[in-house]
């Protein structure tokens, strides 16, 4: 039980990280950025690539993913959103070209680094595990846990406490007053996308710490669980993501304990379901209005 | 006002005066529009129009609902891009500034509908006002706060919990935390009671008398004539008449078309909409 319970929080802080991704950029911007998914992919291969070609060891690999993911949120930004924003439908078109990006993305490590798994080297892993109440923890999960979780309160203190974080919050709430008040929206649209991969590509390097398993199409498995967290954790709320892929995480672990490993996005996803039929606006959604 | 060779050279002479001693005359603009035209998509909101700002001064822009004067203030601001036409800040073309770069330099709108962070708090909101101007700022909200003492009180609630005439002066003292030149107010009495106009409209001519120089778009025609130095009425999108306020106040033309209904009234406030009433009875989040 306990074993599950730790298991369970540890998988679903890596979707938390991931669907934060997703809901800042909507909570923001209001737009989905479905080439997330190849950033949680590039992520991983970039980290993989500083610890198994360059050898050095795994925390640069985790860092080398978070510069990378910023990069890419960047090149997101600039290719997929900014051309079409003088468009009535810049939403949806956004969206739709964000799907092309990450095809072209995927395509591209497919190209470069071929279909096969692969794996980082056994040494690369300290072999130390803790006795917390009759679970075992293992270094490594304390630490992917530690990250995932610093990461999410770092984020939550950036847009609560900080300068930046009010012109989120801004131009979240009103992107025509944020500008009459000087805020540089284009700039604070750049950092969106920034943050947000930054967030995907540490999820994707965690992830494949976590599973010892980098696949160019590893981004594809976790897309819908993302965007499902986000939409029962309310759309746009930074808490829902939380909370979100958290539940997510738990109901995977504990069905493939209880039930069989084979029913496990049956029972999850069914879950997640009744979640929003009981509160239709996801669980920190509030009706009608969006928050970060 | 009909045909608008756009002189590039035109009126940099007197735009490059600064800041003026004598604000009645029309020499030192802080601002000046040279014949813009602003529009949506084949719709024009804007045609052709050119106006002028001295520093120091209050200036008027009135006109029916729909006359294009927002869009003119949208325009000054940078949200959008003049089809055609120049707009000088301080002799500076500013045409092509984003409006980021336009507030830095004292360009600043107190927007129609206030346009606060309803989720935020006023704190923040005021914070979020001094976005360009962060070295000064305890010192700035602390003035802001003996100034608009109510402010202070409600500073750590959330701002869509404050009435309408509060939300208001956070509009206004938002704006003033950004240093501004020009304050471009749009609106400002829109949807207050009686009282709470009167209040806005002091704190206007405050701003003024410390050397500010002020452009007012008002629907209620005779309160901002009472307070401007200069006019100008619009009308579907054009200028039709300008001039020094009080001689537009006692112009037949504009009595007929913009203070008939006024006049049977001291306070004017016939023919204007509340939105809610709510300035008599504030509405609190907590006790």
């Amino acid at each position: 039980m306990t074993q599950q319970i730790v298991n369970g929080a540890f998988m679903g802080s890596i979707y938390a990280l991931f669907a934060l991704g997703y809901t800042l950029v909507f909570g923001v911007l209001h737009q989905l950025n479905l080439a997330h998914q190849a950033v949680f992919m590039l992520g991983a291969v970039a980290g993989w690539v500083a610890v198994v070609t360059f050898g050095f060891p795994l925390w640069v690999g985790v860092v080398v993913a978070v510069v990378v993911g910023g990069l890419l949120g960047l090149l997101i930004e600039r290719v997929a959103f900014a051309p079409l924003r003088s468009r009535p439908d810049d939403h949806f078109a956004g969206l739709i070209s964000s799907i092309a990006l990450g095809i072209v993305l995927v395509a591209l490590a497919l190209g470069t680094f071929g279909p096969d798994t692969v794996r980082f080297p056994r040494e690369a892993f300290p072999r130390i595990g803790f006795q917390i109440g009759g679970a075992t923890i293992t270094l490594l999960q304390l630490s992917i846990l530690a990250v995932a979780i610093t990461m999410m309160v770092a984020l939550t203190w950036l847009v609560n406490r900080t300068r930046m974080g009010r012109a989120l919050r801004a131009v979240a709430e009103n992107e025509r007053a944020a500008r009459l008040l000087g805020i540089d929206v284009e700039r604070v649209t750049m950092g969106t996308y920034v943050l947000s991969s930054a967030l995907g590509a540490t999820a994707g390097i965690l992830f494949a710490l976590a599973f010892n398993t980098i696949r160019v199409e590893m981004g594809l498995a976790i897309e819908l669980k993302g965007l499902a967290v986000i939409i029962v954790g309310g759309l746009g709320s930074l808490p829902g993501a939380m909370v979100g892929g958290l539940i997510l995480g738990l109901a995977e672990v504990f069905t493939i304990a209880w039930i069989g490993s084979g029913w496990r996005d049956a029972v999850a996803f069914t879950l997640l379901f009744a979640i929003l039929l009981l509160r239709p606006q996801g669980l920190f959604g509030k009706p009608k209005v969006r928050e970060v | 006002m009909s045909n608008e060779p756009p002189t590039d050279s035109g009126l940099s002479a007197d735009g490059t005066s600064g800041v003026a001693s004598d604000p009645t005359a029309r020499t030192a603009a802080a601002l000046v529009v040279e014949g813009i035209t602003v529009a949506y998509g084949p719709a024009e909101a804007v045609r052709d129009l050119s106006l002028s700002v001295n520093a120091g001064s209050l200036v008027a822009l009135i006109g029916a609902n729909g006359a294009g004067k927002s869009s003119t203030l949208a325009a000054i601001s940078g949200l959008v891009r003049p089809r055609r036409g120049r707009v000088l800040f301080a002799g500076q073309d500013v045409t092509r500034w984003r409006s980021s770069r336009r507030v830095a330099a004292g360009i600043v709108q107190v927007p129609e509908g206030r346009e606060i962070l309803a989720t935020m708090t006023v704190h923040e909101n005021l914070m979020l006002g001094a976005w360009h101007q962060a070295q000064g700022f305890e010192a700035g909200v602390q003035e802001i706060y003996q100034r608009f003492p109510i402010l202070g009180e409600r500073r750590a609630l959330l701002a869509g919990s404050l009435s309408g005439g509060e939300q208001q002066m956070l509009a206004i003292a938002r704006a003033l935390l950004a240093h501004p030149r020009v304050l471009l107010m749009d609106e400002p009495s829109m949807g207050l009671a009686p009282q709470i106009v009167d209040e806005v409209f002091a704190v206007i001519e405050r701003i003024r008398k410390e050397g500010t120089t002020v452009l007012l778009v008002e629907q209620n025609a005779q309160r901002a004539l009472q307070a401007a130095d200069y006019a100008y009425v619009m009308e579907t999108g054009e200028l039709v008449l300008e001039g020094p306020a009080d001689e537009l106040l006692a112009n037949p033309k504009v009595v007929e078309a913009y203070l008939g209904e006024s006049l049977s009234g001291e306070d004017g406030l016939e023919g204007r909409s509340f939105d809610d009433g709510d300035a008599d009875a504030p509405r609190r989040t907590s006790g």
